[in-house]
């Protein structure tokens, strides 16, 4: 099969934009923590994106798989690290759980909500993260309401020093790492079938059908694909940087309103918009908490609200719409 | 052995019987118009035969295969395409990336790849005199505008029987005749089946179909051929009345 590089143009200015966030991390003082945090709104985006943005569903549960991955990782990491041996495999295995988990839950989930339609699947899915949550404190399963401590393990499997690296720094790099795999698995979707029929079922569904879409088959791949790079977010984001798993942490929806918050601001279904959402919404509540301690969410908000009014295709989708004929066409998706 | 056959369809909505008892049969090759007035259940019949909604009673036939239970997804592979009587775009996609749906995934479904449906979707877009628009999107594209496209997009999914709704509603004269000449080439060339239902336009059925289904309040009026069914009194009346309701 002939691969065609200009259809992958897409991808400079994402990576661009993330190889210039490593490197002010890596060389300006002070600067990785609030690196990190940006990486983290724009993988978070990118994940998400790959639902919400190319299907048009909203799925209010989707913290639900990171949570998941968070745990996929905590688990691999105390089960497994008496094997001495396995070194940095041990991480390779809980980031396979993590997808493994992620993928199972998005299956089960998946396969009743949605055959449900737009906003009926939304309510569907609200159910979806405060049930699992409760079923994990009520049945105590993995530890209950208790969650996993797992520091101790952690300095077990890879020493002192190795563990404190993979939390402060290598656990963000793969963040971005993440990040940048979420936007290649984006374009390639983009530039396939699955693509096209996710832009066919997010504008008419039942045109779509009778096109020969299979519209259940492809809003699974997209929930599937979104739901695993959560998992594996969950796993490097909160499982390997902070060693420690609580239920009501992982299952707290105001990641998913965030979630939502980025790829609307950026621009729903474009490549390039969850970075530039994720950007706008860390720099914005970065920035705000030290100006205005205790009201930026009353500041924030109304900023949200106004860009999304102006904007309802988003920042990219608007900038998308300018330079169409243009030769920057190319690189802006 | 008929490409479309169908059994005795009726198709209700609450107490209204929007579809009641239709048989008929299409030939491989044909061309036949069914008309009828606002309301008669045209479009419904349509639905049914796609797919987007099943019968209360009656079959579905497609060379000879029974798929009145088929869902609409599957058809289309089959060889059954469809526009809209209210057109249905893609709206945030370009006029050339909802040409290519239709390539992707009609009959050609297994056998093409993106590349050569975009190149399968230039070459219709070519056919019904879109070209200037090829990179636009669908969705500011006007009332007629997007009925090509639709027809672009029906004819890339290279069906064997072609289902179109009100075409030409909107269309001046001129246009009419240009896409009866239009239709009556694609029947021939591509050798494809055709089904072209018109609410009131006998401008186009007179020139365009052999063959005359005219349905009134869901049923069957009058199957036969096009002087017969247009000098018919129970058609005549039909229309008369209508005419005169509107
Ligand atoms: N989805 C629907 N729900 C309820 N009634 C419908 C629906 N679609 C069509 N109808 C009704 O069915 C009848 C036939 O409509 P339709 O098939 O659109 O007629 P035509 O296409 O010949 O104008 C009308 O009375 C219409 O109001
Ligand atoms: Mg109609």
């Amino acid at each position: 099969m002939k691969v065609n590089p200009a259809k992958y143009y897409p991808l400079i200015p994402v990576y661009a934009i993330y190889l210039i966030m490593f490197l002010i991390g890596k060389n300006m003082t002070g600067m990785w923590e609030l690196m990190a945090m940006l990486a983290f709104y724009c993988a978070l985006g990118q994940a998400f994106n790959i639902f919400l943005g190319m299907t048009g569903y909203v799925d209010f549960g989707y913290v639900a798989f990171m949570g998941v991955g968070t745990y996929g990782m905590a688990l691999a990491i105390t089960r497994l690290v008496h094997f001495k041996g396995l070194g940095i495999g041990l991480l390779i295995i809980g980031l396979c759980l993590a997808m493994v988990m992620s993928t199972l839950l998005a299956l089960a989930v998946g396969a009743v909500a949605l055959r449900l339609r737009g906003a009926y699947f939304a309510i569907a899915t609200i159910g979806v993260n405060e049930g699992f949550r409760y079923l994990i404190e009520g049945a105590k399963i993995w530890n209950g309401s208790e969650g996993i401590i797992f520091f101790a393990q952690m300095n077990e499997a890879f020493g002192r020093e190795m563990a404190s690296a993979l939390s402060t720094f290598w656990a963000d790099v793969l963040v971005l790492i993440i990040a940048a795999l979420a936007a290649f698995v984006t374009l390639h979707y983009m530039r396939s079938k699955i693509g096209y029929a996710l832009t066919a079922l997010r504008e008419d569904e039942d045109a779509a059908k009778v096109m020969g879409i299979n519209v259940t088959k492809f809003k699974i791949i997209a929930f599937i694909t979104s739901a695993i790079f959560a998992g594996l977010l969950g796993a490097a984001a909160w499982a390997i940087k902070t060693p420690y798993v609580f239920p009501p942490e992982v299952f707290e929806i105001h990641y998913t309103i965030e979630a939502i918050i980025i790829v609307l601001l950026g621009g729903a279904g474009t490549l390039l918009g969850p970075v530039v959402g994720g950007l706008i919404y860390g720099l914005s509540k970065y920035y705000l908490a030290i100006i205005l301690p205790g009201f930026q969410l009353l500041i924030f908000a109304p900023i949200i609200i106004i860009i999304i009014v102006l904007f309802p295709e988003g920042t990219v989708g608007m900038l998308k719409n300018r330079v169409r004929g243009t030769t920057l066409e190319r690189y802006i998706v | 052995m008929a490409l479309l056959r169908l059994e005795n369809i009726t198709k209700r909505f609450g107490g209204l019987v929007a579809v009641d008892d239709v048989s008929l049969e299409i030939q491989e090759g044909e061309l036949i118009a069914i008309v009828g007035p606002n309301g008669a259940g045209k479009t419904t019949l349509f639905n049914v035969i796609s797919g987007v909604f099943l019968p209360e009673e009656g079959k579905v036939f497609f060379e000879d295969k029974d798929i009145t239970r088929l869902p609409a997804y599957k058809r289309a592979p089959l060889g059954l395409g469809r526009t809209f009587q209210i057109p249905r775009p893609f709206s945030s996609a370009s006029v050339r990336e909802n040409v290519a749906i239709g390539a992707m995934f009609g009959t050609l479904a297994d056998k093409v790849s993106v590349d050569e449906s975009l190149e399968i979707a230039d070459h219709y877009i070519d056919l019904v005199g879109l070209q200037d628009h090829r990179n636009k999107a669908a969705g500011p594209l006007t009332p007629v505008e997007k009925k090509l496209m639709e027809i672009a997009r029906a004819l890339a999914m290279k069906p064997k029987l072609l289902l179109m709704d009100e075409a030409m509603a909107g269309m001046n004269p001129k246009d009419i005749d240009e896409m009866v000449q239009f239709l009556l080439r694609l029947k021939e060339e591509e050798k494809m089946s055709i089904i072209a239902m018109v609410e009131h336009i006998m401008r186009a059925v007179v020139g365009l179909a052999e063959r005359v289904m005219v349905m009134h309040q869901g049923a069957k009026l009058v199957d036969a051929s096009t002087t017969e069914a247009l000098t018919d009194p129970k058609v005549i009346e039909v229309y008369l009345g209508h005419s005169e309701g509107d």
